[in-house]
């Protein structure tokens, strides 16, 4: 085996007879990568692309949502379902599958057939594809790891390199493939706190089409709510996890024209795996809940823990409907907290305690596989901790501003 | 002889977007709507389209001098292209609004609303956007 | 017998294998796209054979759990052989990579891609040379388009064994 030194001697003597670099003038895309990458120039730039990134999931997702699929639910599908079903209006099976008989729209009625596949197919699947549709144009032209490089700065306060901010947004997608793109940090300490505060204050792309639909005025405040916890707690986690954060000198790819083939394949691929895993736990999501109402369980569960959530947290005892269908889909759960009777202020905190309290089952399952049963244990107290710290926070703001 | 009108140009172009962002800035923090012949300040968002604005015009104003050199046109063109993205998301949010039919009506608009989703006031960008254009015809020319 | 693809992140490995294979493995613009690996099969004249895409790794040593599967692949698949991909823009930086999993045993064949990159900055590589010094086959390859695949793939068979020593007293002169 050669050293480092003597390989490297090797290839220099190789390269001398076998490379010639021709003339190379420094081109404007070589200029324009040079300037979004500069903190003056980049962050400007940088407030651009993510405003873009925004209106143009705005436009998509309001165009299918509210232009066709909520007239087609709500105005052709429900009544339809609610004429020609089978089962008796009183019937349990009816209220599992089409819900409230007397619902005019799709949020409300809650059945599986109604509220289950509206929310699936209605809202949040235009909102997804809007969604992958930027992040892979992102993903191919290069921009992602020089926004990494411009947050650089700032992740260095909580112990991680900026490097880590590519999970943080491919996590805006889906958390699941967020946890396992935490491989590429190098210690065990910034893979677990990456996979934490993604996982607790990250919302996936479902949740953001949900919570853009249900509370459009105020979305803008719970995501700075989330981001900013983002934030304190991987501060706060790296000040108290053991272990190393190294530096990590990044290598940052040339801009490249996103080709159509890759574009459209990779948005096939992440469309169906949503179909594959989103639909079948929504659905299965609405079935457990209204089978939960059913055998009065609910209202056993928000009578006991109503003290705490009116107490503590200052939201109506009946979210914790919602709080338990978030275990399985946050999407359906924002949609759930909808119909339910709040102020404004009650709705914002309950979207943020939906958002930070539990991840989804499956990237429950994520955790556990890429922390191992002691990186998920330490994963599940952080969650707990900043459920009752961080959403009591929320109550005591809006006490504070006299509006809870 | 290029250059320098290109120079006056952006720098006259440059100072009209500062102001149109501070402009729209500072409504957007007020949280109030303006209107002045085809112009108009309001809506979601507004203090992030002053924002960026702001920055557009601030770009162009600091690549006119020497703005044949590569780094000042890069400012340049990446200054237009900020532009873009906030008039082109105005221009594809207008289609997207124009093409259905409003709630308790048909699947698709009518002809008259869906000319009324494209008519006047503007947002400040998108009546910059054909000013800004002269960058594409710049760095086309000075290719050549 | 089996194939593995090595090299740095981002210089196009599971483009690579989504041309070869017709897979459909996620192929970004960023280092780290591929954090483990994925079988494939590819056909080279009537005979199928099975292909791994590794994710990128800079060196033999690794650095974090990407670059320890791209290790494990290697050492699990002692047999196997390596197509070490490399960016032809960067050359000097990929023929590491190539060098290390030469000198541990490997059969070789070398893959320049992101060759149309290579040839719009005027880099030009005598591939004629660099195989006569190499002993290995070397192909370019611009993966986008498909372009030098075909070759790639007919020209895994000539991958054999080479000893580094050969390789110095051939650079050497
Ligand atoms: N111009 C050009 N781009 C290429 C070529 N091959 C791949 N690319 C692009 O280079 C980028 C990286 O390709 P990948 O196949 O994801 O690279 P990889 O080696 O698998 O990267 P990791 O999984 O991160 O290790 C993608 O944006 C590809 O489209 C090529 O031959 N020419
Ligand atoms: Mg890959």
């Amino acid at each position: 085996m050669l050293d480092l030194e003597q390989r490297w001697e090797l290839i220099d003597k190789i390269a001398k007879r076998t490379i010639k670099f021709g003339k190379y003038r420094h081109t404007l895309k070589d200029a324009i990568a040079e300037i979004t990458v500069k903190p003056l120039t980049g962050i400007p730039i940088a407030i651009a692309v993510l405003y873009g990134f925004w209106a143009f999931f705005v436009a998509f997702a309001g165009f299918f949502t509210d232009g066709f699929l909520v007239k087609l639910f709500d105005m052709h599908w429900l009544p339809w379902l609610q004429e020609v079903f089978p089962a008796g209006k009183e019937s349990w099976l009816y209220y599992i599958f089409v819900g409230d008989p007397l619902a005019d729209n799709c949020f409300e009625a809650f059945g599986m057939l109604t509220s289950g596949l509206f929310v699936v197919i209605g809202v949040v699947l235009p909102a997804i594809v809007a969604f992958y549709l930027v992040l892979i144009v992102l993903e191919d032209s290069g921009y992602l790891p020089r926004l990494a490089v411009l947050i650089d700065t700032v992740l260095h306060k909580i112990g991680l390199h900026g490097y880590a901010i590519v999970p943080s947004i491919l996590s805006l997608g889906c958390n699941v493939p967020a946890c396992t793109a935490c491989r590429i940090l190098e210690t065990k300490k910034q893979r677990f706190i990456m996979r934490t505060i993604l996982a607790i204050f990250i919302p996936c792309g479902a949740q953001l089409g949900i919570m853009l639909k249900v509370i459009p005025e105020t979305v803008g405040w719970v995501i700075l709510y989330l981001l900013a916890g983002y934030f304190i707690l991987g501060f706060i986690l790296s000040r108290i996890v053991p272990g190393e954060s190294p530096e990590l000198l990044l290598d940052i790819p040339s801009y490249q024209r996103p080709t159509f083939s890759n574009v459209g394949r990779k948005l096939w691929v992440r469309t169906s795996s949503f179909f594959t895993t989103a639909i079948p736990f929504v659905l299965l999501g609405v079935i457990i809940i209204n089978v939960l109402h059913l055998t009065g369980v609910i209202d056993w569960l928000a009578t006991g823990l109503g003290p705490l959530l009116s107490g503590w947290f200052g939201v109506p005892k009946e979210t914790v409907g919602a709080l338990i269908v978030a275990f399985l889909r946050k999407d359906l759960a924002v949609a759930q907290l909808s119909a339910i009777e709040m102020t404004k202020y009650q709705m914002v905190t309950s979207v943020v305690l939906v958002s930070i309290y539990f991840p989804c089952i499956a990237t429950f399952v994520m955790l556990l596989k890429e922390g191992g049963v002691k990186g998920f244990l330490g994963s599940l107290a952080a969650l707990v901790a900043t459920v009752f710290l961080y959403g009591g926070l929320l109550h005591l703001i809006w006490i504070l501003l006299g509006v809870a | 002889m290029k250059n320098k009108f290109a120079s006056v140009y952006f720098s006259i172009f440059g100072l009209i977007v500062l102001s149109l962002g501070i402009a729209e800035l500072i409504i957007g923090i007020a949280g109030r709507s303006f209107t002045w012949g085809i112009l108009e300040i309001s809506g979601e968002f507004s203090l992030w389209k002053g924002i960026i604005l702001f920055f557009v015009g601030f770009f162009y104003l600091s690549s006119v001098k020497n703005l044949n050199e590569i780094h000042q046109l890069a400012k340049n063109v990446m200054a237009s292209i900020m532009l873009w993205i906030i008039a082109g998301m105005q221009i594809f949010a207008m289609i997207t609004e124009s093409i259905p039919g409003g709630e308790e009506e048909g699947w698709i608009n009518t002809w008259e609303g869906f000319l009324s989703a494209y008519s006047p006031p503007y947002i400040p960008a998108l009546i910059l956007l054909p000013f800004s254009l002269v960058t594409v015809y710049y760095v086309y020319a000075r290719e050549k | 017998m089996r194939i593995l693809l090595m090299g740095h992140p981002n210089v196009g490995k599971s483009a690579v294998f989504n041309r070869l294979t017709g897979a459909r493995v996620t192929e970004s613009n960023y280092p780290g796209t591929t954090v483990d690996y994925t079988k494939g099969r590819v056909r080279i004249e009537g005979d199928s054979f099975e292909i791994i895409d590794v994710p990128g790794a800079f060196s033999l040593e690794p650095k974090d759990k990407a670059e320890e599967v791209a290790v494990k692949m290697l050492e699990e698949n002692k047999e196997a052989v390596a197509i070490c991909v490399i960016d032809a823009s960067k050359m000097e930086r990929g023929l590491y990579l190539a060098l290390q999993v030469i000198e541990k045993g490997y059969p070789v064949v070398i893959a320049l891609n992101m060759w149309d990159v290579a040839q719009d900055k005027n880099i030009e590589i005598d591939v004629e040379e660099l195989e006569d010094i190499l002993t290995v086959p070397v192909v370019p390859v611009t993966a986008i388009s498909g372009e030098g695949i075909r070759e790639l793939a007919l020209r895994i068979k000539e991958a054999s064994l080479v000893k580094i020593e050969k390789i110095i007293e051939k650079a050497g002169n």
